[in-house]
């Protein structure tokens, strides 16, 4: 609905209306020092990442302290685990690798406090292209809207989040879908690039595109779907915003998602 | 049901038999020019201070008293007062006309002391517009709109800029009934909210009730809007409209035999895409985005007795994006009623009332093309009965069965999509009432009105319904047949109200009622939105209940020329809904799932002081007040500030008539920004920043504050044609009221983060509309 009334707003605005924009102080709480787990554990054996930092005020720079010298460990279905090194402040690295159909748990101890999250491989799903076509406003500019293609298993719930890269940038905006509406169909997705300046960048021709596909498990979905729907917060202010819902216990911001990755870069045409 | 209402009548019977034998004078009172009745005129008997009535929704009165020679007095605000001598013997029947004051006339003050309804009747919490007020305060656009004047009440709060809902006594948008001629509204905004449904054109007569709800309405917790529309002219044809900065209306109406029965149609299309044909992009160009509605009503009086009217509504607003995308969605009503008058004591009205509420959602891009549509219809009989049992007591039955189809969502796609075709089960329910009150006069000091209604509402059959546990998952499923009832729950709603007289001109009133809701608006977003979707009461979701206390204190001054009132009240509200995290709404066979249950408290305080009549009238509104939700899942299980919770909402309108030409007009008002929720932190994942929460609604946004101002020149007198200007100047001073407030990455300096707030209407914005009658 959030189109629907930009829409409006839009042609609204043209002749008649002046809607501003303008940056504004807010007395704003500070509720800092929480902790944020970032774990990333896919299917491709190399370097997994798991980051471990703290939140800090609104009004701060954007440096977010790094939680040193604590212990992560990751634990395979059968019990078998692997102890991740601090190869930066924060940065814990282990060079391996998961298996589709597998649950791995993942401990994270620091300041004598154990927080444990658990995910689950699914089975992958093939992208099968990334394609461009004129936008519909724009189009004479160059502006494209970027597809994604792939087939859908009708036999599995499936969960996807994907990432963009422009010219090696990535894209800020949030993009998970499940198969709720297109269970079994050959999907082809728009993923939309806000275009505004002060935002995200829309793409064009000449571009180098990246996108990369991730098939998720439920709770990870729920907490990018979430995290999506926050920000397309829109003109009137959606849904309340909140902390996406975690799956680490206890609580902590951010989570911890296995899933499958594939990649497939594209320069777009005129 | 017929049982009951013959043992309600019985017992009417046998009560008339041992009363005092007085006669009964009834009639119906009418616009001498144009034949509408008029509703809620007064009618007094001089030698008898204690009797007075009012007419009814249809200018229907009765009233009674013993033998003897009176001078009857009949008023209504803008009209003429007429006195009328009578010797009553017998029962009579009187029907008046009553002449509007001329311009002229209109500015002085009448030598008649004006109606002291205020004092004297036990109802409070209620709120009567004049539509010729309405249709001087200024607006955005110049379009005139009965839901964004009501929000200059005390206790009614605005839901923002580009949003057509309102708010009362901390009520939510959906906890409001808003019917037009009886049928319900369910979306009564267009374009997302910038207009209401209703084109002040058609409309005759509106009364809110935020407490103190008489017994025949119910349904919803915090309000009822009822909406009347005009009859038509009886006596003449006539042609009135107008053309504004961006829509055009237009009313005809005239008897279709003289005297007996007319006829009103009355449209209003919006031409904004237009401008959409001089914007250079080829795609704005190819696009459609507009609104129009249409009101219709007939009536005809077979006879004094019997009496025909039927009324229809059909709106809808159109979006279109090229040929990629396209949207519809609108009202549509329906009702016929029969008035009957079985003696000049019983007065019947028997409505069929029908009421749909639809929207289609159209992409169509080869790969994802689809078709979205909902669907809610209502089929309503409603029977009301009004029984004049004596000068002291008023009694009011009746019954409805409300029937409600709802289609939630159905998805259509054809093999090339992406998407697949489905549907979610339509959902059938029946919402009924019975309901009796009686507005009894104790004696000269103590008015008290009293009812019950009992409510029953049952969800049938046919479909599958789940249960769910507190984690939204299945526990249960059951398959119903066609009429099998799913569910039931019965209600009964107490209301009681009660008015002391503590002098000539001022009262004290107390009043409790209960009410109870089995219709619930499924929504995530704070403003009107066309997808708004419905969801019974069931075997998850409980009826939603609401229990008020009120409080008043009237004063008249200056022989009724002003008006003072202050009300306090407390409502206590059970089973409010709210959505879990990553709620999907839309589209969802388990969108009950997807709920959580909690409760609620408002109180406040509201003060207004009206004048009424003379040249300068206007109004002063100030609510001072709380609402508060408290859910197990959100802030700990505290109560927290509920999104329509504003601590100060003034309204100042004054309305000042120079001459027989200019009317001057403003409205200013100030109220406390809406509880919001703010960041309290930033973190960084997936190498963006996002923001971290720690409270629910636990920030307001800046207060809000506006003037406007308007002004209607009247064209010079002509014998036939008559015709105005009216112009407007919307938020004078340019505030800017934050309509979103957006956290960010600041693009000037890097690395850092900044809030930035998007206002809309955020300059003065004038409007100019020329309107015509003859």
């Amino acid at each position: 609905m959030k189109t629907l009334k930009q829409y409006i707003l839009l042609i609204l605005a043209l002749p008649i209306l002046a809607s501003c924009q303008k940056v504004i102080d807010l007395d704003l709480g500070n509720d800092t020092g929480k902790l944020v787990i970032e774990a990333n554990f896919t299917n491709v054996i190399g370097t997994q990442t798991v980051k471990i930092t703290r939140n800090v005020p609104f009004t701060q720079t954007n440096t977010y302290p790094p939680v040193k010298g604590a212990k992560v460990v990751m634990t395979n279905a059968i019990g078998d685990t692997r102890t991740f090194t601090e190869t930066a402040d924060g940065v814990y690295t282990a060079n391996i690798g998961g298996l589709v159909r597998e649950t791995y748990k993942l401990t994270v101890e620091t300041d004598s406090k154990v927080y444990t999250a658990s995910s689950h491989i699914p089975d992958q799903v093939f992208l099968d292209s990334i394609t461009t076509r004129p936008a519909i406003f724009d189009a004479d500019k160059g502006k494209k809207t970027l597809s994604v293609h792939y087939l859908d298993p009708g036999n599995l719930v499936n969960q996807y989040r994907f990432i963009i890269w422009k010219n090696n940038v990535q894209v800020k905006t949030v993009y998970a879908y499940n198969d709720d509406f297109n269970n079994g169909r050959y999907v082809s997705l728009d993923l939309r690039v806000r275009d505004d300046a002060d935002d995200d960048f829309g793409i064009y021709a000449g571009d180098t595109v990246k996108v990369e596909m991730q098939c998720i498990d439920k709770p990870v979905y729920l907490y990018w779907y979430t995290l999506m729907r926050q920000s397309s917060n829109g003109p009137g202010g959606g849904v309340s915003p909140a902390d996406p819902p975690t799956n680490f216990s206890p609580t902590a911001l951010g989570y911890f998602s296995a899933h499958t990755t594939q990649s497939k870069t594209i320069v777009v045409k005129p | 049901m017929s049982k009951h209402l013959l043992a309600v009548l019985l017992f009417l019977i046998s009560f008339t038999a041992i009363a005092q034998k007085k006669h009964v004078i009834s009639g119906t009172i009418k616009d001498a020019e144009t034949g509408e009745t008029l509703i809620g005129a007064t009618v007094r008997i001089k030698e008898l201070t204690n009797v007075g009535t009012a007419s009814n929704s249809y200018g229907f009165y009765s009233l009674s008293a013993p033998d003897g020679e009176y001078t009857l007095i009949f008023t209504y605000i803008g009209y003429e007062t007429v006195t009328q001598a009578l010797s009553l013997h017998q029962a009579k029947r009187i029907n008046i006309s009553l002449t509007p004051k001329s311009n002229l006339q209109e500015v002085v003050i009448s030598a008649n002391r004006p109606n002291n309804d205020q004092i004297t009747s036990p109802q409070m919490g209620v709120e009567k517009l004049n539509m010729a007020q309405i249709n001087q305060i200024p607006v955005v656009l110049g379009e005139r709109d009965v839901l964004k004047t009501i929000t200059l009440m005390p206790g009614v709060k605005s839901g923002g800029e580009g949003n057509s809902g309102f708010y009362v006594r901390g009520g939510s948008a959906d906890q409001n009934l808003i019917t037009l001629d009886e049928a319900t509204v369910y979306n009564a905004s267009h374009l997302l909210g910038f207009f209401s449904t209703f084109n002040s054109d058609a409309i005759k007569d509106v009364n809110l009730y935020k407490g103190g709800m008489p017994a025949e309405y119910g349904g919803r917790l915090s309000s009822v809007l009822d909406i009347k529309m005009n009859d038509g002219n009886n006596k003449n044809f006539t042609v009135q409209g107008g053309i504004g900065t961006i829509a055009s209306r237009l009313k005809i109406e005239g008897p279709i035999v003289k005297d007996k029965g007319s006829f009103m149609i009355s449209g209003r299309r919006t031409y904004i895409d237009m401008f959409l044909a001089l914007s250079k992009d080829s795609v704005i160009k190819g696009s459609s985005l507009y609104f129009y509605d249409l009101n219709a009503k007939a009536n005809y009086h077979f006879n004094d007795k019997n009496a025909i009217y039927l009324s229809g509504y059909f709106g809808k607003d159109v979006l279109g994006l090229k040929d990629l995308f396209g949207t519809d969605w609108g009202n549509s009503t329906g009702t016929v009623r029969f008035n009957h008058i079985f003696s000049n004591k019983l007065f019947s009205n028997t409505s069929v009332i029908f009421s749909n509420y639809n929207y289609v959602i159209q992409s169509f891009q080869s790969a994802t093309s689809f078709k979205a549509t909902s669907k809610i219809t209502d089929f309503n009989i409603k029977e009301d009965l009004q029984y004049t049992l004596s000068s002291d007591h008023r009694l009011k039955f009746g019954f409805n069965v409300l029937r409600h189809s709802i289609s939630p969502g159905e998805i259509t796609t054809d093999e090339s999509s992406s998407f697949n075709s489905r549907s979610v089960e339509r959902r059938y329910g029946f919402e009924n009432a019975l309901y009796v009150s009686d507005d009894w006069k104790v004696n000269d000091k103590l008015n008290v009105a009293f009812g019950l209604r009992l409510s029953g509402f049952m969800l049938m059959g046919p479909g599958t319904f789940r249960s769910y546990d507190p984690a939204g998952n299945i526990t249960n499923e059951a398959t119903y047949g066609s009429g099998d009832v799913v569910q039931s729950y019965y209600n009964l709603e107490p209301r009681v109200s009660a008015a002391y007289q503590l002098n000539d001109v001022s009262s004290v009133k107390a009043s409790y009622n209960r009410n109870t809701q089995n219709i619930h608006l499924l929504t995530n977003s704070t403003t009107s939105s066309p997808t708004d979707l419905y969801a019974m009461s069931s075997n998850n979701i409980k009826p939603q209940i609401s229990d008020q206390v009120s409080l008043g204190w009237y004063r008249n001054f200056q022989d009724n020329v002003f008006e003072f009132s202050a009300e306090a009240y407390y409502k206590d509200l059970k089973n409010l809904i709210d959505y879990k995290d990553g709620a999907r709404l839309l589209v969802n066979e388990n969108v009950e799932s997807q709920l959580t249950f909690g409760s609620g408290r408002a109180y406040g305080i509201e003060l207004f002081l009206k004048k009424k009549y003379g040249r300068f009238n206007g109004w002063v509104g100030y609510t001072l007040s709380k609402a508060e939700s408290k859910f197990a899942a959100i802030n700990q299980g505290r109560y927290y500030a509920a999104r329509q919770d504003r601590t100060h909402d003034l309204s100042v309108v004054g309305i000042y008539k120079l001459n027989n030409r200019w009317t001057f007009s403003s409205s200013f008002i100030y109220q406390t920004g809406s509880a919001v929720t703010y960041p309290t932190g930033k973190y960084t994942v997936g190498g963006q920043t996002l923001f971290s929460y720690s409270e629910r609604n636990g920030y307001r946004k800046p207060a809000n504050n506006r003037l406007d101002i308007g002004a209607t020149l009247e064209g010079k007198e002509h014998k036939k044609f008559h015709s105005s200007w009216t112009f407007s100047l919307y938020n004078v001073y340019g505030y800017r009221d934050p309509y979103a407030i957006e956290f960010r990455d600041s693009p000037t300096s890097p690395g850092t983060t900044e809030a930035v707030s998007t206002s809309i209407f955020a300059t003065p914005i004038p409007s100019v509309t020329w309107n015509f009658k003859f």
